[in-house]
């Protein structure tokens, strides 16, 4: 763009067009942000062993050499050897096949609780954030109440009054991490909403529903995403403490928790027993934890020092 | 250009307000006072006419052109769009207003989805008002809308931050057009355009209003480039329209001094003309739209200022020799609305010199 037009000359023409960007056919952005996730190493790891994590809890029943409840009085507490890679329990169960059938309890608690907090809590922080005023007064302060209470806590009082259970679990954890989605979503709307092109898009009649849809939530996603992986650590690690205070799954139903409840009892004698379920629940917790930092910078990077002390 | 009198109005405002409550800090947040943004505006906007509106940075120019459109609500007044009473207007008929009157905005690099690509963008109006039904035959009317603005078909599936401000700018007039506007408000459309640029966006915006009969609202603090597609100028000061008239009546002798001064201030492409320029500046800083002086809102700085300056709220009336030229200023005879000091500023009719 070196040539001015003269003012006052009439293009008779529409004005010469500047040099189009000659980039190869736009990617979507999603496609962008899994590259750049791939070229972050610690990312990258913790994303592969997730889904072998995952891969593990779909096929257990094909991976684990025995069933879970598979019982040899024989082999009780015996250390790890080549038929039992992480020893045998009390009851000469195999604690690998059990870590490996315990992955889909934890898994399935973490994720399902988690949706649940995503979608309630999402909901909430966005029709909050984009109505404010005593909408926005209201939905919040409940959410501070919720917060207010220290989330275990809150968890345990709630099956304690639903009873346990994995069910109860799921409920109770979701309803712990739905003032934090709440809150990550209301921030993120907050600066959303007051966008030009959310203006731009009301300008040319755009409804609520549509901005709200179209512009406002996917514009807001990022922080929403990473939020996500960091519950999903911590909802493991919930339906760990749950199941070892004896309110998440029940015996003799493999989860890690409880495993490492049971092998607490046997630390002195058999250290495999509560290491391997535990070092499960690390390695996972670990994972997810990783992968939403990874996602943060690729995402977000601003809202990097904003959540560096909020987890729970 | 046909004399303001014979034509068709399109765009109306009658003692138009936008005020914005002031909030104490605190847990109450009682209003102790309002922020007068737009405060007693009368316009007319013609058919067919480029209408500049000028004035200094928060005097109230773009909350202006938004309330017109309602896309800020007015707190006061009335705005009439061809008839319509725009501020009484329900669900359907505010719908039918936002694809008959589109907005350009200041900032391209913000005014685009960045998540959404040029055709999405483009089409939106489309999609909102039901044009052009069908998936092809939608993407038929981007590629129209595209190729309209001076952009290559070929960008549809692009994103925004592919592209350069005055493309992005480009991108965004299309979508204002996108549903076939009678009625197009540029706000400050060109202001954070490279010069070059920006020469290249305004004479695509004159060409697109002779091309498509476009009335247009070109606000702006660059008096060059409003005297360069205006054929009427308003002058602001304030939250009030102080001065308006054919553009060269304006430019040439503005008849209220504080659009005198502000005129003054444009250079002139002439070396020996340009020395000889004379300026007038003006002294001290434009009182807060909170606390808007009594009387005449211009009194605290302006040179001519005397009696009736505090005590009588100016109204438009006509000045100069070009018809249609407006001014309210006291110099011209002292026209206006007492101050009352529990209500100042009541505005009063624009073509009612009169009272």
């Amino acid at each position: 763009m070196t040539q001015l037009p003269a003012p006052g000359a009439t293009p008779a023409a529409p004005p010469p067009a500047e040099p189009l960007p000659t980039t190869t056919p736009a990617r979507p952005r999603w496609r962008e942000t899994l590259g750049l996730l791939a070229r972050n190493p610690t990312a990258a790891v913790s994303a592969t062993v997730l889904v072998l994590i995952v891969l593990v809890a779909v096929f257990d029943e094909t991976l684990a050499p025995y069933g879970p409840n598979e019982q040899d009085p024989s082999l009780q507490l015996q250390p790890p050897s080549r038929d039992h890679p992480f020893g045998t329990d009390e009851f000469g169960r195999d604690v690998f096949s059990r870590v490996i059938l315990g992955a889909g309890t934890s898994l399935r608690v973490g994720f399902l609780s988690v949706a649940f907090a995503l979608v309630v809590g999402t909901l909430i922080g966005l029709v909050a954030g984009y109505y404010g005023r005593w909408v926005d007064d209201t939905l919040m302060r409940l959410m501070d109440v919720l917060f207010a209470f220290p989330a275990v806590l809150l968890a345990i009082a709630i099956v304690a009054i639903r009873g346990a259970g994995p069910a109860n679990a799921i409920l109770a954890i979701g309803i712990v991490y739905v003032p934090i989605f709440a809150r990550v979503t209301r921030a993120s709307v907050l600066g959303v909403r007051e966008e030009v092109y959310v203006r731009a898009s009301r300008s040319v009649g755009a409804s609520d529903w549509r901005l709200i849809t179209r512009h406002v939530l996917p514009n807001a996603a990022p922080p929403i995403i990473v939020q996500t992986s960091v519950s999903l650590a911590f909802a493991v690690l919930a339906e760990a403490a749950l199941s070892f205070l004896g309110l998440g799954p029940r015996r003799p139903n493999p989860s890690w928790g409880l495993m490492l409840a049971d092998g607490r009892g046997f630390i002195e004698q058999a250290w495999w027993y509560a290491v391997f379920p535990g070092l499960a629940i690390v390695v996972t917790v670990l994972c997810f934890n990783l992968l939403g930092d990874g996602l943060r910078d690729v995402l977000d990077p601003r809202q990097r020092t904003l959540m560096a002390g909020g987890g729970r | 250009m046909t004399s303001p009198a014979e034509q068709e109005v399109l765009v109306s405002a009658r003692g138009l307000e936008v005020h914005f409550p002031v909030r104490s800090g605190g847990a109450l947040r009682r209003t102790t006072g309002a922020l007068r943004a737009v405060d007693g505006v009368d316009l007319d906007v013609y058919r067919g006419e480029t209408l500049g509106l000028v004035g200094e940075s928060g005097c109230g120019k773009s909350t202006l052109g938004n309330a017109l459109l309602r896309l800020v609500p007015p707190t006061g007044g009335t705005v009439t769009f061809d008839g319509l009473d725009v501020t009484a207007m329900g669900r359907k008929q505010l719908r039918e207003l936002r694809r008959r009157a589109g907005m350009v905005f200041q900032d391209p690099f913000a005014s685009l989805d960045p998540r959404r690509t040029v055709a999405q963008t483009v089409s939106e109006p489309l999609e909102v008002h039901g044009l052009h039904p069908g998936r092809q035959a939608r993407a038929a009317r981007v590629r129209e809308l595209l190729e309209l603005v001076g952009l290559d078909a070929g960008v549809a599936a692009r994103y925004p931050h592919e592209f350069s401000g005055g493309q992005r700018q480009r991108v965004g007039i299309a979508r204002a057009l996108a549903g076939e506007p009678d009625f197009l408000v540029c706000d400050e459309a060109i202001a954070s355009l490279d010069v070059s640029v920006q020469a290249q966006v305004l004479n695509l915006l004159r060409r697109l209003q002779r091309q498509l009969g476009l009335t247009l609202l070109f606000i702006s603090h660059d008096l060059s480039a409003v005297r360069h597609v205006s054929d009427r100028i308003a002058v602001m000061y304030l939250g009030r329209v102080v001065e308006v008239g054919p553009a060269a009546a304006v430019a040439a002798e503005p008849q209220m001094p504080y659009a005198r001064a502000l005129l003054s201030a444009v250079p002139v492409p002439h070396p020996e003309l340009e020395r000889s320029r004379q300026r007038i500046v003006l002294r001290g800083d434009v009182p807060s739209p909170a606390r808007v002086p009594s009387g005449c809102r211009f009194r605290t700085r302006c040179p001519d200022v005397f009696e009736p300056c505090p005590d009588v709220d100016p109204v438009l009336q006509p000045v100069g020799s070009a018809p249609g030229h407006l001014a309210a200023c006291h110099l011209h005879g002292v026209v206006g609305a007492p101050v009352q000091r529990a209500e100042p500023g009541a505005p009063v009719g624009a073509g009612d010199p009169a009272s």
